[in-house]
Parts: C-alpha cells; sequence; structure tokens
C-alpha cells in the first residue's frame, strides 16, 4: 500500500477510474478515516448513477429516420429546414438587433417578426421592475381579498383569471393589480416566496401570433419567461436563475391555461 | 452501404444520449447530432482508418456544441430560448420523467457548458480523462478540474433543490 496524502481530487479520480491499481487500497483506508470524505464520495457516486440512468434509455430510443437517412444518404438534407436550435440562434441575433436599434419594424415585412412578443416581455418586465421593488404599495389588492382580486381582474380583463399556485417552488400570492396596456388592460399578480424573492405574473388579453420564449431585459437581471398566442399573452418575470424561472414558468401558464378553460 | 457508414450509423444512439445530455430539449439534441452526422459525412477523409468512429464523431459535435453555445453568450444582452412543443398549452410536459430525473436534468443544464461538457462526457459516456481532453481540445488538468467542479456544482444545486423542498414540508 502507497502512503500518499490523498484529497477530494482523488475522489473525483477515483470514481472516474483514474486512480492507479496501486493507490485504491490507500485511498479506501483514507476514506474510512475521513467519514465526510467517505459521505462525499457516496454522494458523486449516488449522482453519476442517477445521471447515467436518467440518460440510459435515450439508448433504447429508436433512431429517427431523418438522422439514419442523413448517413444512408436516404433522407433529404437537412437544409431545407434549419435545424431548431439554429433556428434559435438566429432568433437571438434578430432580437439583439432589435434591442440595437430597432431596425425591427422595417423588417417584419420580411418575415421576421419579433416586436408583439418583445412589447409583452418589456411591459411585464416593466411592472415587475416598478411593482416588486415596493413594499407597502406592492399591490392594489392583497391576496386575503383574493376572490375580489381575480374576480375584480377577470371581469376587466374579459377572461378567467385564476393565481397559479406556486407553492411548489415556494411562492405565495401577494396580490395583484390592473394595468394599462398599450390600447388594452392587463392583470399583474405579483408572488413572493420565504426568501423575500419575488416574482410576477403579467396577463393580458391582447396578443397577436404565436410565440413562446425567454426574455432577458437588457441590464440582464429581469427575465422574463412569456407566451403568446392570439388574444392572450403571458409572461411570468423575475430574477432567479433561468432554469428556476423556466419551472416556474411553465408551472403557472398551464395552472393559467386551464383556469381559463383554454385547454 | 459501405463500412464506414455502417460503423457511423452504430454511433447514432450515443451521438443522441451525448446531445441529450447537453442540451435537454429533444428536438434541439436531434438537431445538434443531424449536423454532427452532416458534417462527418461531409468531412469523412478527416477519420483516420483503424480511429474508432465514436471519438472523431464526439470530437465533431462537441465543436458544433461550443460554437453553438459561443454565439448564445455573444449576444448575452438578449437570450431568447424557444420552448420546446410539448411545454405548450394543454400537454403537460415531462410527464415520462421521474421527479429525480427531472431535478437531474435541470441541475445539469444549470451547470456552465463547459463543466456540463465535461462531466457528461467522463461521468455518462465514460471516456477517460486522456480521451476526453483529446476530444474536447483542452489539457487534461483543465478536463479534470471542469469535471469535479462539475460534480460539485451539480451536488450543491441538488442539495439546494432537497433544501428548499425541506422548507416547504416544514412550512405546512
Amino acid at each position: 500500500m502507497t502512503r500518499r496524502d490523498f484529497d477530494e481530487r482523488d475522489i473525483h479520480m477515483a470514481l472516474d477510474g483514474e486512480l492507479p491499481q496501486e493507490e485504491r487500497a490507500g485511498f479506501h483506508a483514507w476514506l474510512d478515516a475521513n467519514p465526510e470524505m467517505k459521505a462525499r464520495s457516496q454522494r458523486f457516486e449516488a449522482d453519476r448513477s442517477r445521471l447515467r440512468e436518467t440518460f440510459a434509455g435515450v439508448l433504447d430510443e429508436p433512431v429517427p429516420d431523418s438522422l439514419a437517412g442523413a448517413v444512408t444518404g436516404e433522407a433529404k438534407k437537412s437544409s431545407v429546414a434549419a435545424p431548431r436550435w439554429r433556428m434559435a440562434a438566429a432568433a437571438v441575433l434578430l432580437l439583439a438587433i432589435g434591442a440595437g436599434g430597432g431596425y425591427l419594424a422595417g423588417m417584419a415585412g420580411l418575415g421576421l417578426e419579433g416586436q408583439a412578443e418583445d412589447q409583452l416581455a418589456e411591459e411585464a418586465i416593466a411592472a415587475h421592475t416598478v411593482y416588486a421593488a415596493e413594499q407597502r404599495h406592492a399591490v392594489e389588492v392583497g391576496a386575503n381579498d383574493r376572490d375580489h382580486l381575480l374576480g375584480w381582474l377577470s371581469n376587466r380583463l374579459g377572461l378567467t383569471l385564476i393565481a397559479p399556485d406556486l407553492s411548489a417552488e415556494g411562492f405565495e400570492l401577494v396580490g395583484g393589480r390592473l394595468l394599462p396596456a398599450g390600447q388594452t388592460t392587463a392583470a399583474h399578480l405579483l408572488y413572493e416566496d420565504a426568501k423575500g424573492n419575488r416574482i410576477s405574473i403579467y396577463v393580458t388579453p391582447e396578443g397577436k401570433g404565436k410565440a413562446k420564449g425567454v426574455y432577458k431585459d437588457e441590464k440582464g437581471t429581469a427575465s422574463a419567461v412569456y407566451w403568446l398566442d392570439d388574444g392572450w399573452g403571458c409572461a411570468v418575470v423575475g430574477t432567479l436563475p433561468r432554469d428556476q424561472m423556466l419551472d416556474i414558468g411553465r408551472n403557472a401558464y398551464r395552472q393559467l391555461l386551464a383556469g381559463a378553460g383554454m385547454t | 452501404m459501405d463500412e464506414r457508414r455502417t460503423a457511423i450509423l452504430a454511433e447514432i444512439p450515443r451521438l443522441r444520449r451525448y446531445a441529450r445530455a447537453l442540451l435537454r430539449d429533444r428536438d434541439s439534441a436531434d438537431d445538434l447530432v443531424q449536423d454532427c452526422l452532416e458534417r462527418a459525412l461531409a468531412h469523412m477523409d478527416n477519420w483516420r482508418t483503424g480511429e474508432s468512429p465514436r471519438r472523431w464523431l464526439f470530437t465533431i459535435m462537441h465543436h458544433l456544441f461550443v460554437d453553438q453555445t459561443r454565439r448564445t453568450k455573444r449576444r448575452a444582452e438578449v437570450v431568447m430560448l424557444t420552448l420546446d412543443d410539448s411545454e405548450a398549452l394543454s400537454s403537460p410536459a415531462d410527464q415520462a420523467e421521474s421527479i429525480a430525473s427531472r431535478e437531474i436534468m435541470d441541475a445539469l443544464q444549470a451547470i456552465s457548458p463547459d463543466r456540463r461538457a465535461a462531466l457528461v462526457i467522463v461521468g455518462i459516456e465514460g471516456f477517460s480523462y486522456a480521451e476526453a481532453a483529446t476530444m474536447l481540445g483542452i489539457p487534461a488538468g483543465t478536463l479534470m478540474s471542469r469535471v469535479a467542479r462539475g460534480r460539485e456544482e451539480l451536488r450543491g444545486l441538488l442539495d439546494d433543490v432537497a433544501r428548499r423542498r425541506a422548507i416547504r414540508v416544514v412550512e405546512r
């Protein structure tokens, strides 16, 4: 058995099969003598198993014809329809240009629209920025008067508005208010978690075209996960990490649609 | 069909798994694989005979992934992502995924692309540090530290999720 000092690096090396054979016995003795390190090693090992299990099923999925065809030459080249991930990159470029100079308006005729969702996301972010910062006047009607709040906003918007239950994400309704939005109105619902993080749900009965995505404001602090459809726009805004925003956004959106009877 | 095409065909499931772990979204992942295959077929001469097609293909795909993330990063002032169709409207997404799988996929997406790639290529795909470093085009030491950091970051994120869940349970 070799005598050398082991450290956290060795935990990773051992896990990845990179620890030389002759050092393994010494490493395991070190783990036994350091329960904290041993626990750490076990957690990493469990995470790796979980990762492998999570993606193992992909190997059993039938290979899509388009992929097999790309190799056998039997399928048409995919260049006709640009891959989605490339389209997403193009959309990013487009929005960046729009933010830079408002060229977007001129490009609308070319079928490169993007304004309606930008506007929705920007209005939602603006509402969030203004009201989430307020302590005493964050909402017009508080969550203690929930039925009144939702009844009032539903009437003004002309759709059935519910307040999505976001308790699974740790967020509770603070309250809401009515806002002007272009020619129409929008509802703003404010939520807060135990740490004081706030998120906004912004719903408007006006919408053109179909779009969905994530919009980050120029400062990069708040982001809006939005869905736009004919006669319906919804954005969930906050400053949480992207993936968390996506999860909350999807959850809220699903509930809003169900509540409005649109599913 | 020639032998080389047959060998490439056999690697598709592995490529799809790597792409899925990198991007999570199934369609985007398959698009990445498609791009990789097209590029591979166009540059078949770069594939040295005798060399494993797996390493060659993974290298190509990794570079496409890096290009993609770089492009996105440069335009960081406005970020737009398309959500996949299964997330829209009434179809509840990810029904087939268990909560544990979802959590770990979310956590994996939250770590930086560099670390994610290193962690996936070693931890899921099972390449050695030396092989992975060659494929990713980085020194072995850098690869090692990305794997270690990635793994620690992933664990930290999962701990956060567990903690949040615990807080919720206590609250009720």
